[in-house]
């Protein structure tokens, strides 16, 4: 399971206009990219999790994705430590001074550690966000809601329909690898990373040229079925922002709004 | 304006980068209410000249087009795809790459929805088409949930939400197994005896067209060999080899009697035609 594809339920979440959420999701991005404070965050991050559970998601999905991001995380704390800089030592020298040249290099600031944490946190609670309104959200109501906010339909049903194309590409991969594998080859299972490496043309240049014809073709069945005839597309299902849609919304700006400030104060 | 609904004249095509005419110098009408059948091997011409039908030839395709094609009174050339959408409905081969929507009667919605169409008018014309194709009671499920032959019978009934004059189907059945086709057939038989819709269908099985069309054009190498009543075309063994169709079985059991000598009052084509044949002998 992705964390883009919809998850049937009832909870207020996925009741909730999709205007109401692709704003919150928008309006909270921004707050995350601007919070630089651990207690700011944290707080963030208690919200979101809350609304994972509140929206029943399977938080086991959530935590295999993070495992994926884990060596990523490392990367950026090392990386932040080594090179940003920052009065207080942690490592010095990171190489020691007995190796030839190089020796005596390198300092691992207390600084960029944290701040390579803080960025690291900031990655999680945006993957963590998006499945809120991605996840609770089916995809004809998303664009609808991204038309309703005014783009242009064309696009955001382009979109929307790449979006709703990965399981299928997800399912064409792995039939390429089943029929890579029948044939004794098992590099994607047992290869090395060299080994793995050099093989993904096999199963990349067969996935795009699969795709690139597939979406030829279905532009030519959205063709045959008039889309971009009219610019007063109609919708069979339409949002209606309701009274309880409204007064979240205020919430989502009121509480976007003191992370703000928070963050100044703080 | 006459009485024709599609009118080809001079047709020809090349695909953008090809040296080869993909179709060659094709004249064909089709009268409203026929259903014609277009048969010929791969590479044939079949799809190509489908595609023609609706304009994705050559509007979203490119190549270079001579002659002219006429659907409905709009001249296809100079008529945007979406346009015609209105007049020509538009079924493809493969049941998944046509199906792009979430839920059934999304799929469905689509195309009225294009058109701007009231939303209580589209929620009749869902509740019409699915019924036409069988599929009533499966509005709130997915595409990607439905075996082949219903996706298809989706897509039908997704073309048919446009109110078409002319629904083209090209090779509806090729990649569907036998339960399947013979519920797509069903509902094509059912369009054409029922609500009169022209039909044309690409197809390369020749029990089908010799059940169902008024007429089958033959097709090879981008030319059309022979357009005529599924009877005449079906007894003449020297173009069905040219054009490497094979025969109905009933029609090659019938030419293969006659080769024997004996002589046969019509020339059967099809299963009852078949039937009634073998009781007169016996």
């Amino acid at each position: 399971m992705s964390l883009i594809e919809y998850y049937p339920g009832h909870t207020f979440i996925h009741r909730l206009d999709p205007r109401v959420k692709i704003l919150a999701l928008l309006l909270t991005t921004t707050a995350i990219f601007i919070s630089e404070n651990f207690l700011v965050i944290g707080v963030i991050c208690l919200t979101v999790f809350t609304l994972w559970l509140a929206a029943r998601l399977p938080v086991r999905v959530l935590g295999r994705y993070f495992k994926l991001l884990l060596g990523l995380f490392t990367f950026v704390i090392i990386m932040q430590g080594l090179f940003l800089g920052g009065p207080t030592a942690l490592v010095k020298p990171v190489i020691p001074a007995a190796v030839p040249l190089i020796g005596g290099l390198g300092r691992l600031s207390l600084e960029g550690v944290v701040f390579g944490i803080l960025l690291s946190l900031r990655l999680i609670v945006l993957v963590a966000l998006m499945p809120l309104v991605t996840m609770t959200t089916p995809i004809h109501l998303f664009a609808l809601g991204l038309v309703r906010l005014g783009l242009p339909y064309r696009i955001a049903y382009t979109a929307t329909t790449a979006i709703n194309l990965i399981p299928t590409l997800e399912k064409e991969a792995a039939a390429i690898i089943a029929a890579q594998k029948m044939r004794g080859f098992t590099v994607f299972e047992r290869g090395n990373f060299g080994q793995k490496l050099r093989a993904y043309p096999t199963l990349v240049v067969p996935l795009i040229i699969g795709a690139m014809r597939k979406a030829q073709l279905m532009g030519v069945a959205m063709d045959a079925r008039a889309f971009g005839y009219s610019t007063r597309r109609t919708y069979v299902e339409d949002i209606k922002m309701t009274a309880g849609d409204r007064l979240v919304l205020a919430g989502v700006i009121g509480y976007n709004l003191a992370i703000l400030v928070a963050n100044f104060v703080l | 304006m006459a009485a024709e609904l599609i009118r080809i004249t001079g047709l020809s095509y090349r695909y953008p980068g090809s040296k080869k005419w993909a179709l060659q110098d094709i004249n064909l009408t089709v009268a409203p209410g026929e259903l014609v059948a277009l048969m010929g091997e791969n590479g044939a011409g079949k799809t190509t000249l489908c595609q023609c039908l609706n304009g994705i030839i050559p509007h979203s395709r490119g190549g270079r087009l001579k002659g002219r094609v006429m659907v409905a009174g709009l001249d296809t050339a100079t008529t945007l795809v979406a346009r015609l959408a209105l007049k020509v409905g538009m079924v493809l081969e493969d049941p998944e790459t046509q199906l792009f929507t979430t839920l059934v009667k999304n799929e469905v919605a689509f195309g009225p929805e294009n058109l701007g169409r009231p939303a209580g008018e589209i929620r009749r014309t869902i509740t019409w088409a699915l019924e036409v194709v069988g599929l009533q009671g499966y509005e709130e499920r997915p595409p990607a949930a439905l075996s082949g032959g219903q996706k298809q019978r989706l897509a039908i009934a997704a073309a048919l939400a446009m109110q078409p004059q002319v629904l083209v189907l090209d090779e509806p059945t090729s990649q569907l197994d036998p339960v399947g086709s013979s519920e797509v057939l069903a509902v094509i038989r059912d369009l054409k005896e029922r609500y009169g819709l022209t039909i044309v269908i690409a197809t390369h099985d020749s029990e089908t067209a010799a059940a169902f069309a008024d007429r089958v054009c033959v097709l090879k190498e981008g030319r059309v060999l022979a357009c005529d009543s599924p009877r005449v075309v079906f007894r003449d063994r020297e173009l069905l080899r040219q054009a490497w169709v094979r025969p109905p079985q009933v029609a090659a059991l019938a030419d293969y009697i006659q080769a024997r000598g004996v002589d046969l009052a019509g020339f059967p084509i099809n299963l009852p035609e078949g039937r009634r044949m073998v009781t007169e002998l016996l």
